[in-house]
């Protein structure tokens, strides 16, 4: 099975730094999500099949990740709460898998 | 340990339960990225623009990952994904995880079996519920 083949250590972070840090970059991001999530219907209306990044709650549009997200790098350098998001050119039910092997019986 | 999530709306109209975290790049910045939890999914799956954006070399490709659509080509990459728990600390999960090659294999990466399996896993639309837990913390069924 994938799971046993592929096991995943989990582990708890205690570097106050670290968290504090992370925590900064949450902030950062949830600002750009709810931004997002407030014009999603009009994003995913006008820029279906581009990739889009959103960087300082302001949206960059371009054909791929790294144009997206050269664009929003450059306007947003401190932003470190930005996401990437390619959408589909489709509207399109999506169910994923893994490639399962069979043996022998 | 309990890890919350949300739903949030989609492309296609769909809302779908989906988990905020980040994914360690090859430079040692944390890279943000929201995960669909996917209860059916055998693994945790990234996106071909997360690819880009991590800069990690790939260990070696992958038996590939199927779906409805057919096969789509991946690789597998070593990393570390952090989620946020219910006291603002972080839980880092470390190990190998695939991510696709071509932008139009995968919107939104996915968080599969791989991590999801280490926890008990609330996807409930009508209560607006996307939580997973574990250790100390459980969940009960009660009838009213």
């Amino acid at each position: 099975m994938a799971d046993s083949l592929n096991p995943i250590v989990m582990e708890e972070v205690t570097d106050l730094e670290e968290m504090a840090q992370a925590r900064a970059q949450d902030e950062r991001f949830e600002r750009n999500f709810r931004w997002f999530q407030e014009h999603a219907t009009e994003i995913f209306t006008r820029y279906r099949g581009k990739c889009i990044y959103i960087a300082g709650e302001e949206l960059f549009v371009g054909d791929t990740p790294e144009e997206v997200i050269a664009q929003a790098k450059a306007a947003h350098p401190e932003d470190n709460g930005g996401f990437v998001h390619c959408i589909p050119k489709d509207k399109v039910a999506h169910i994923y898998a893994h490639r399962r092997r069979m043996g022998a019986v | 340990m309990r890890i919350d999530g949300e739903w949030a709306l989609f492309d296609d109209g769909v809302i779908r339960p989906i988990v905020f975290g980040e994914i360690s790049a090859a430079d040692g910045s944390w890279v943000k990225c929201p995960f669909l939890v996917d209860t059916g999914a055998d693994r945790t799956v990234l996106t071909a623009a997360a690819l880009g954006q991590l800069g990690l070399r790939p260990i070696t490709s992958d038996d590939g990952i199927s779906g409805l659509g057919g096969r789509a080509e991946s690789v597998v990459v070593e990393t570390q994904i952090r989620l946020s728990r219910e006291n603002s600390s972080k839980v880092v999960f470390r190990g190998q995880y695939a991510a696709v090659t071509e932008v139009a294999s995968l919107d939104t990466c996915v968080l599969g079996r791989d991590v999801t399996g280490l926890f008990a896993v609330m996807v409930d639309q009508a209560r607006s519920v996307v939580c997973m837990l574990s250790q100390r913390h459980h969940y009960t069924i009660q009838v009213d």
